[in-house]
């Protein structure tokens, strides 16, 4: 399968990147060509952003080596890669919103006069050359970024990449913004450039532009190395098979819980459509007392989204929310927690905790109100609640006294939930409640969902680790491209089936096999 | 691939062997003071030996009338720095209250201690609602509070001197006046107001939800309003306490000077932000305390005062300030990095 050298752009051996608590890349071997569009596949979380970071200087690996034409390459900054000759073009866009397209387009290497001075004539006409490569020729080099719309910032995130000597061009979801039409455009460019002798890494939520642009595809999941193969011959079943892992579905067994699917049910949405969601169809569903309820889909198909709208941290642009069959308006948070229902945000660090204090005041910051008297805390009936919610969760401290800060991902995810627990949730929604958390506190965390679901707690859960989901949930809503694709009850649990869910709305349009 | 449970989540029992941990958490928060204290003790000691005069009663007396109005001003200040913000119009909002507290004063036909009454009421009044306008404005439309305030800068100076035509008011009862000058026990009253303010706001803020808010705001504002406080509300109020603040300093600062005048208080806002800051209150907010801004106004009342005896031109101090206001920050941001990198 290797090529022979003379052919390699970049080899990689044996990288490896360690998180606290997670492998993100196991030993990946990898060889890019010269001149071919590699696919880089896999699921949320298989390693495939943490392959191109360090691919593009933004962080460094712990083990391996990497060889760029021959040469050792061990970036340390951005910068170092892209005088190497790799360029990223970023899903999160990086623009100077201020400046102009010509100054975003070349301010790595601004053209100069003799005098050192800004040559705004050959910045121009470059920017007119690199705008004609992306099908921008009618935008005018000196128009301000602010003003430009999503899918025209990633042309020109594209132009620039183009615009230095790039030998490897790595694009991280460049189509997730674009019409279908400048999809077309994009996928010309790409096929242009590896002409030329580039070699282009191209990561895409959507299976047909894969099959469509690439000349081989590499997998990865669980921060390993599945396969490297040629994309003829690969089928969509395939390449979702690949990503999943048939032989890893080990499903431990959960013991059966009783939720009361008779009365009426605890959370009920109606119609809810969060802001900046595609499509026309609001999402409707609803949640039991004592039922897990999974909430799956890829990264950006408004899983989060929706549970921030169901809690009000973000405000719904349309739909209602019943709690026991009542309508009940959720204008903020207040008036979610007001009717028992917490959210534990995505992001712990800047959404649900106060690092700096100590764990005592952030398990009470959310029941004030309980551990105080006419505006005056009671440091006895806080210290109390924080005792009680510290052995509950079995939360590792030295003391209560302790900034959150200092305690590790799993044991800080408990002070989150301490801080709900405390108000008695009867509706209980967590988006990533364990990532970033080790397998230790992981499993309790778990232990902990069930015996509240046991006592009649209606949970939700979003994440994107679907062995997760499937070993805890009694349901699995399953969100593509802001859409409900389907819901699945525990008995029919199947990861190809729910990632051929998650899929749906993107690959629309694919065959679902090719003639090998 | 799984590692194994690290090894911190494995041992240390769950229920806290509380004391130890507790007591060094404590001894952290009060170290930062301490650490004011030492600065302050030094000073004393080197301007002691400088100095024959510095450590008499009489200076000791005349620096604490000194730094009475920066300390009162110095408390309202450091709500405002504690959720994130900073208020720029305490000078001008001052002279606003003064003018008007004046303009009470001199009513005809009222009674003295109805009318001082009135006049520290009036005064209070219109502090507080400049604050509420600083913080409304700069909470609701999520404006920086120093574009805010600067423009409130503005608008109450010219308030105070539309309002008084740009005359002073004086010629105040003699109760009112000699108040300015009265000693307690031999402590100048009105350094007693202050120390009443600085023991009022440390409850507030170490014993109150409140308080608790104020913190918690300045750390994270989203895990607040996440958690379901109004944290727009608890914004504008930590605004109306500094305005208050204000009020009872315009009063105070009239007994002093036994006028009202529509140009005092210029620059007043810096020495309580200066205050502030050297006290150790972070200026991105949710750290620090007031007992370190006593500290922190101490300082800057003795280095003003010592370097005055030693000699020192006008010119030289105000420099001599300048640096302290920079290396406290320094020091600050040094003793950040220190504990971060330990954590």
């Amino acid at each position: 399968m290797n090529p022979p050298d003379t052919l390699a752009a970049l080899e990689l051996h044996g990288l490896t990147r360690r998180y606290p608590g997670v492998l993100a890349l196991d030993g990946v071997d990898l060889t890019l060509q010269r001149g071919e569009v590699h696919a880089l596949a896999g699921e949320n979380g298989a390693g495939k952003s943490s392959l191109i970071k360090i691919l593009c200087g933004a962080d460094r690996a712990d083990g391996g080596q990497m060889r760029l034409f021959g040469e050792p390459y061990a970036p340390h900054s951005p910068l170092d890669a892209m005088r190497a000759g790799i360029r990223v073009v970023h899903q999160e866009l990086h623009m100077l919103d201020e400046l102009s397209v010509a100054e975003n387009l070349q301010f790595e290497q601004l053209p100069r006069t003799r005098w050192g001075l800004l040559d705004r004539k050959a910045m121009d006409l470059r920017a007119r050359e690199l705008l004609a490569l992306v099908g921008l020729d009618d935008l005018a080099p000196a128009t301000r970024v602010a003003g430009l719309g999503m899918a025209q910032r990633q042309l020109i995130e594209i132009a620039k990449a183009l615009s230095s000597q790039s030998r490897i061009v790595i694009m991280d979801e460049p189509t997730a913004t674009l019409t279908p039409r400048e999809t077309d455009r994009l996928l010309q460019i790409i096929r242009q450039l590896r002409d030329g002798g580039v070699t282009v890494v191209f990561v895409s939520h959507h299976l047909q532009e894969l099959f469509e642009v690439c000349d081989r595809v590499t997998v990865l999941r669980n921060g390993r190395k599945v396969a490297t193969q040629p994309m003829a011959g690969t089928s969509t079943d395939d390449l979702v098979r690949l990503m999943v892992g048939r032989d890893l579905a080990e499903r431990p067994p959960r013991k059966a819980a009783a939720p009361d699917l008779q009365g009426a049910p605890a959370l009920r949405v109606q119609g809810l459509r969060f802001r900046g969601q595609r499509g026309h169809a609001g999402l409707d569903f609803s949640l039991h007392y004592g039922e897990i309820v999974g909430l799956a889909g890829l990264v950006g198909s408004g899983r989060t989204e929706t549970v921030r709208a169901i809690f009000g941290a973000d405000r719904p642009a349309a739909g209602q929310v019943f709690r026991d069959e009542r309508p009940v308006p959720i204008g903020g948070p207040k008036d979610a927690l007001a009717e028992g229902i917490c959210l534990v945000t995505e992001n712990r660090k800047d959404e649900g905790l106060i690092l700096d204090m100590p764990i005592r005041a952030n398990i009470s910051l959310a029941s004030l109100g309980a551990v105080s008297h006419s505006g005056l805390m009671r440091a006895d009936a806080e210290g109390d609640a924080s005792h009680r919610m510290v052995s509950k969760l079995q939360i590792r401290l030295a003391s209560i006294q302790q900034p959150v800060r200092e305690l590790s991902g799993g044991n800080q995810q408990k002070v989150v939930l301490g801080k709900w627990l405390l108000r008695e949730p009867k509706v209980l929604l967590l988006d990533e409640p364990t990532r970033g958390v080790d397998v230790g506190a992981k499993a309790e965390i778990h232990a902990l969902l069930e015996r509240m679901a046991a006592d009649g707690l209606a949970v939700l859960v979003v994440s994107s680790d679907l062995r997760e989901l499937m070993s805890l949930c009694d349901r699995m809503l399953v969100m593509s491209r802001g859409v409900l694709a389907g819901e699945v009850a525990r008995a029919q649990f199947d990861e190809e089936a729910i990632l051929a869910l998650a899929y749906q709305e993107y690959t629309r349009g694919t065959p679902r096999a090719r003639a090998a | 691939m799984n590692p194994t449970p690290s090894a911190a989540t494995q041992e240390a029992p769950a229920a806290p062997a509380a004391a130890p941990a507790s007591l060094r958490q404590k001894s952290k928060a009060a170290l930062r003071e301490a650490g004011i204290g030492v600065a302050l003790v030094c000073l004393v000691a080197v301007f002691a030996l400088l100095s024959p005069i510095f450590l008499t009663p009489g200076n000791i007396t005349n620096i604490f009338t000194q730094i009475s109005i920066n300390v009162i001003l110095a408390v309202g200040m450091t709500f405002v720095i504690l959720i994130g913000g900073i208020d720029l119009s305490v000078g001008s909002v001052m002279a606003f209250c003064a003018v008007v507290a004046g303009t009470v004063l001199k009513l005809e036909g009222l009674d003295t201690g109805l009318a001082i009454s009135l006049a520290l009421l009036a005064s209070i009044a219109v502090g507080a609602l400049c604050g509420l306008a600083n913080g409304a404005v700069s909470a609701y439309w999520g404006i920086p509070s120093f574009i805010v305030t600067l423009g409130m800068l503005n608008i109450a100076r010219g308030a105070a001197l539309q309002w008084t035509q740009a005359r002073s008011i004086y010629e105040f009862p003699d109760a009112f006046n000699n108040f300015g000058s009265a000693t307690l026990l031999g402590a100048p009253a009105i350094f007693l107001v202050a120390l009443a303010l600085v023991a009022l706001g440390w409850f507030v803020l170490n014993r109150t939800v409140f308080g608790r808010l104020v913190y918690a705001i300045g750390n994270n504002e989203e895990a607040v309003r996440l958690a379901g406080h109004n944290v727009m509300a608890y914004k504008i109020a930590a605004f109306v306490i500094c305005g208050a603040a204000v009020g009872v300093g315009a009063v105070i600062y009239m007994t002093r000077l036994t006028i009202a005048s529509p140009i005092s208080g210029i620059g007043f806002e810096l020495n309580a932000i200066a205050a502030v800051i050297i006290g150790g209150t972070s200026l991105s907010g949710g750290r620090g305390s007031i007992v370190g801004t006593l500290l922190g106004a101490c300082i800057i009342g003795v280095l003003a005062n010592g370097l005055i005896l030693i000699g020192m031109s006008d010119f030289l101090r105000q420099m001599v300030t300048g640096f302290v206001i920079i290396l406290a920050v320094v020091l600050d941001v040094y003793r950040a990095r220190l504990t971060r990198g330990a954590a």
